[in-house]
């Protein structure tokens, strides 16, 4: 089986999405052992979209994965706008290819959110659902992630326990599903850190950053 | 004033009162992400291609309207990068609204969000979509929502009063 890992995220290192992505992966690699014959022998294929066009090869290397996964930031409660050209690109591709009948790719997406609830992420995974309508793919369900923000600073030994644990559950469905080739209804989901806590930890974080610019926090 | 973002290059509706339209007119850079609008040069976005006082521009503005292919239930690449690259119309810091997470208010305008989507075959899917996009950045901007509306073509939107 081959999947697609994408990551949406404008940034070129350390975003969320990336880390996100990372952390299914292991959760793939890891289901993928106690998986059916077909699935035991898994491919990921790792992919950036950070700009508004995807390259030819890349779409080359799409057409071949049975499953894809976009990760994204929540941007003004949609996907990026980069993204979104990336998208109506490969919904272009598609239709003129009219892949046959029988090969079914599947769709997944997460989506994580500087606020900390995933359910703000909501609309985001519509938008990614409507596409693969339009497109003729298989939409997998997707998960909006609450606090995303902060996944950059709760690196963990052991993934099952801390901050991130309610995080990583989610991703070890989706991959299980992945490898089944199933479908399912979105998730939401947000760190296990008080949301007070992360709010305050958010505000001293732009305090810092502005008086590292030079500027006084009463500038922000 | 009425701020109005559009995907259409020659746009020539006629507007009542005082208005800014912000068009496709020069090529649009996309947000990187990398919050210099909050923490460098608070209010303004960092890339300087034209598309950078999006974000001051609101802040004078009592209506908001988005003029734009509906591409899935969302607004088009250009109308939603204008958005993207304007967040610095709010405030990094953290509020509760309804219960969510939400940004503080940079600026006391209260703006009234209108949206006409235009498409040849929207979905009933992506209409709502469409209409809980709207509702969540009204949320965002902590701003009333006034007409959503939907055409089939770019020509229909020849009626529509501005």
């Amino acid at each position: 089986m081959k999947i697609a890992l994408l990551n949406g995220s404008p940034k070129y290192k350390n975003s969320s999405s990336e880390i996100l992505l990372a952390d299914l992966k292991s959760c793939i690699l890891e289901a993928a052992k106690t998986a059916e014959d077909a699935c035991r022998e898994t491919d990921i294929l790792e992919i950036t979209l950070h700009h508004d066009n995807v390259p030819p090869e890349i779409i080359q290397k799409l057409e071949s994965a049975d499953a894809w996964v976009f990760s994204c930031p929540l941007y003004v409660d949609g996907l990026p706008g980069h993204l979104l050209s990336c998208l109506l690109q490969l919904d272009s591709v598609l239709r003129k290819k009219e892949l046959p009948k029988t090969r079914k790719i599947f769709i997944y997406g997460i989506v994580n959110c500087g606020f900390y609830e995933g359910i703000q992420a909501k609309t985001a995974l519509e938008i990614l659902k409507n596409w693969c309508a339009k497109t003729g793919l298989v939409y997998g369900g997707g998960i909006g992630v609450g606090g995303g923000g902060g996944l950059s600073m709760m690196s963990s030994p052991k993934p099952e326990k801390g901050p991130k644990a309610p995080i990583i559950k989610k991703l070890r469905a989706m991959a299980d599903r992945m490898l089944r080739q199933e479908a399912s209804e979105n998730h939401y989901v947000s760190v296990a850190f008080p949301r007070f806590l992360y709010k305050m930890a958010a505000q001293m974080g732009w305090r810092q950053q502005i008086r590292a610019n030079g500027k006084r926090a009463k500038d922000l | 004033m009425k701020l109005i973002i559009t995907d259409i290059e020659d746009f020539h509706l006629p507007v009542k009162g005082p208005h800014k339209i912000i068009k496709p007119q020069t090529d649009i850079r996309h947000c990187i992400g990398c919050f210099g609008c909050w923490v460098k040069t608070p209010g303004q976005c960092v890339i300087h291609d034209g598309y950078e006082n999006t974000g001051i521009d609101m802040s004078k503005c009592t209506e908001l309207i988005l003029i734009s292919r509906c591409c899935y239930g969302c607004t088009s690449p250009f109308v939603k990068t204008v958005q993207d690259r304007a967040i610095s119309y709010i405030h990094p810091d953290f509020l509760l609204r309804k219960g969510e997470m939400h940004h503080k208010r940079r600026y006391q305008n209260v703006i009234t969000l209108s949206a006409h989507f235009y498409g040849e075959d929207i979905t009933d899917a992506e209409k709502e979509t469409a209409r809980n996009l709207i509702y969540d950045n009204a949320d965002n901007y902590d701003a009333r929502v006034g007409k959503i509306c939907f055409y089939r073509s770019v020509k229909e939107l020849e009626d529509i009063a501005l």
